[in-house]
């Protein structure tokens, strides 16, 4: 394992929300009145800690509502910690969601550039990329028409083709690697595969328990909030699929 | 495992209100192709570019002063070329910044997916409604341009003050825009008040009538509205061709830097609250 990419100590995420959820005037008044303004407080992340080394292909798998997608969100900088501390060195890429920046009435193309420079890249970068992202996408001619002609597959592809480009150092993939075709699955995978390099730290947030252990050199398992367990892949899968009291079915290894 | 070198980033929870604001600067800088972007899409969408977009931009104004063209002098009775020019003149000024307001309070609520799914500096989402706002305006200047050789008003080499009028301007849609966007977070009916609220602020600004010709009862308002020594530089330029006062100049770029300065500082303080809020 090589120099260290992340580093996270003893973070935690506290969400802290209002019970009405449209905080309209109607609902202020009726909280004004009642005295008390209803709180939900969620402790997303609690007193975690973790070193990510570069070279590691790191899989988070653990229940909903984990905090894992939490955990990605502050290592990007999306959401600041409300306690502890987060140092990443490197640039950091995520593909949290498919499509994101993208105008469906714009066409691909222009799409292309737009989720391409939401991501970080800059417009030289892009046109360098253009081809290479639009033949791994396979969208022919349709990359000139708006993306709301699109099939929801044509659109997940053309949306992980472009996140996929960056080259970044510490890349996070967030649930978003069951897209499209089989084929197309199986493409992305060989893609994600190739991005695996000693210089490069990947992280994969899955319930693909399957492609889990295919991908990853290294399993964390979260619950709750807090890190459980962490190592060998095969390890820690068979100790998370005991805790969730599943056997390895296709389901569970998302084959569906 | 030895760290390479320092951090390129770290995060921690914020001390003070405010981001470290010169790497905020500097990411907003890297991010200028996107806000162009950004702004450009959203321009597209609203079909700027096609032939009959083009048109709708131009003829929007023109029916607007059209229809203050018939309340004032056809239903009014007031035949003076001036005043319909000063009306026409302000019209669109006012609306650029009503534009920015307006496309600015929605721009962090929409930007949901964006601000849940990407790090980048936040302040782009309002910036970006100004730039769509500012890009809107300039055709309506050529508009008023014609208006105003058809009336045959002055044309003199005074009315390049109108530069920084129009800059004095943004800054005060800019500021407005940012400010608003972040209220909505939080207060969401603001943007249904919104349109009302600048429908009144149409008519307590000297658009409809000369600043002159207010009621001295009525004077304060030119204390309180921001736009009115805006307003007034501008028709001085615009309509009567001659240089704006400097005390009016100063005094709009004040109210303009304090909205901005105010507005910025409420939404950076507040930014990391919105991928929880949104």
């Amino acid at each position: 394992m090589g120099d260290l990419a992340i580093s996270v100590q003893n973070l935690n995420l506290i969400y802290k929300t209002t019970i009405d959820k449209r905080p309209t005037l109607k609902a202020r008044m009726k909280s004004l009145g009642r005295g008390t303004k209803q709180t939900r407080i969620v402790h997303a992340v609690n007193d975690l800690s973790i070193d990510i080394p570069y070279g590691s292909v790191l899989g988070v798998v653990g229940a909903n509502g984990a905090g894992k997608s939490t955990l990605m969100r502050v290592i990007s900088g999306i959401l600041p910690p409300t306690a502890g501390r987060v140092e990443v060195y490197g640039k950091v890429s995520t593909l949290l969601a498919l499509g994101v920046g993208f105008n469906p009435s714009m066409s691909g193309r222009e799409n292309v550039l737009l989720g391409g420079l939401a991501a970080g890249m800059s417009r030289k970068e892009i046109d360098k990329h253009f081809e290479e992202i639009a033949d791994f996408a396979e969208l022919g001619d349709a990359i000139d028409a708006p993306m709301r002609t699109y099939s929801s597959g044509m659109y997940a592809r053309l949306g992980f083709s472009v996140a996929v480009t960056v080259r970044p150092d510490i890349l996070i993939v967030d649930e978003a690697l069951s897209t499209g075709d089989a084929r197309f699955k199986e493409k992305s995978l060989n893609k994600m595969k190739e991005l695996r390099s000693d210089a490069r730290a990947l992280i994969l947030v899955s319930h693909a328990l399957g492609t889990i252990q295919d991908m990853c050199n290294e399993v964390a398992w979260m619950h709750q909030g807090k890190l459980i367990q962490r190592g060998e892949p095969r390890e820690v899968v068979e100790a998370y699929q005991k805790f969730l009291e599943v056997g390895k079915s296709a389901v569970v290894n998302e084959d569906v | 495992m030895t760290a390479r070198t320092l951090p390129t980033e770290v995060f921690e929870p914020f001390h003070s209100a405010l981001p470290p604001l010169k790497p905020y600067w500097r990411s907003l800088w890297a991010r200028r192709a996107f806000i162009s972007e950004f702004s450009r899409s959203d321009l597209r969408e609203k079909h700027f570019d096609s032939l009959f977009g083009q048109v709708w931009l131009i003829l929007n104004p023109l029916l607007l002063s059209g229809v203050y063209f018939l309340l004032i002098v056809i239903i009014g009775g007031h035949s003076d070329k001036a005043r319909y020019a000063h009306l026409t003149a302000c019209l669109f000024l006012f609306y650029a910044i009503a534009n920015s307001m307006i496309g600015g309070v929605k721009s962090v609520t929409a930007g949901q997916r964006l601000i849940l799914n990407t790090a980048f500096p936040r302040i782009m989402l309002p910036m970006s409604a100004t730039l769509v706002s500012l890009i809107r305006f300039l055709p309506t200047i050529a508009v008023f341009l014609v208006i105003k050789g058809l009336l045959g008003l002055p044309f003199t080499f005074q009315m390049f003050w109108a530069i920084p009028i129009i800059a004095i301007a943004f800054l005060l849609g800019l500021g407005l825009a940012i400010l608003f966007s972040c209220i909505n977070v939080y207060f969401r009916d603001i943007a249904t008040f919104l349109p009302y609220f600048n429908r009144s602020w149409l008519y307590l600004s000297p658009i409809l009538y000369e600043a002159s010709a207010l009621k001295p009862e009525l004077r304060p308002l030119e204390q309180i509205n921001p736009l009115f020594p805006l307003l007034d530089s501008w028709s001085r330029v615009m309509v009567h061709g001659q240089a704006p006062s400097f005390s009016q100049l100063g005094v709009s770029l004040l109210w303009a830097l304090g909205f901005l300065i105010i507005g910025t500082y409420f939404f950076l303080s507040r930014e990391r609250e919105f991928a929880v809020r949104v």
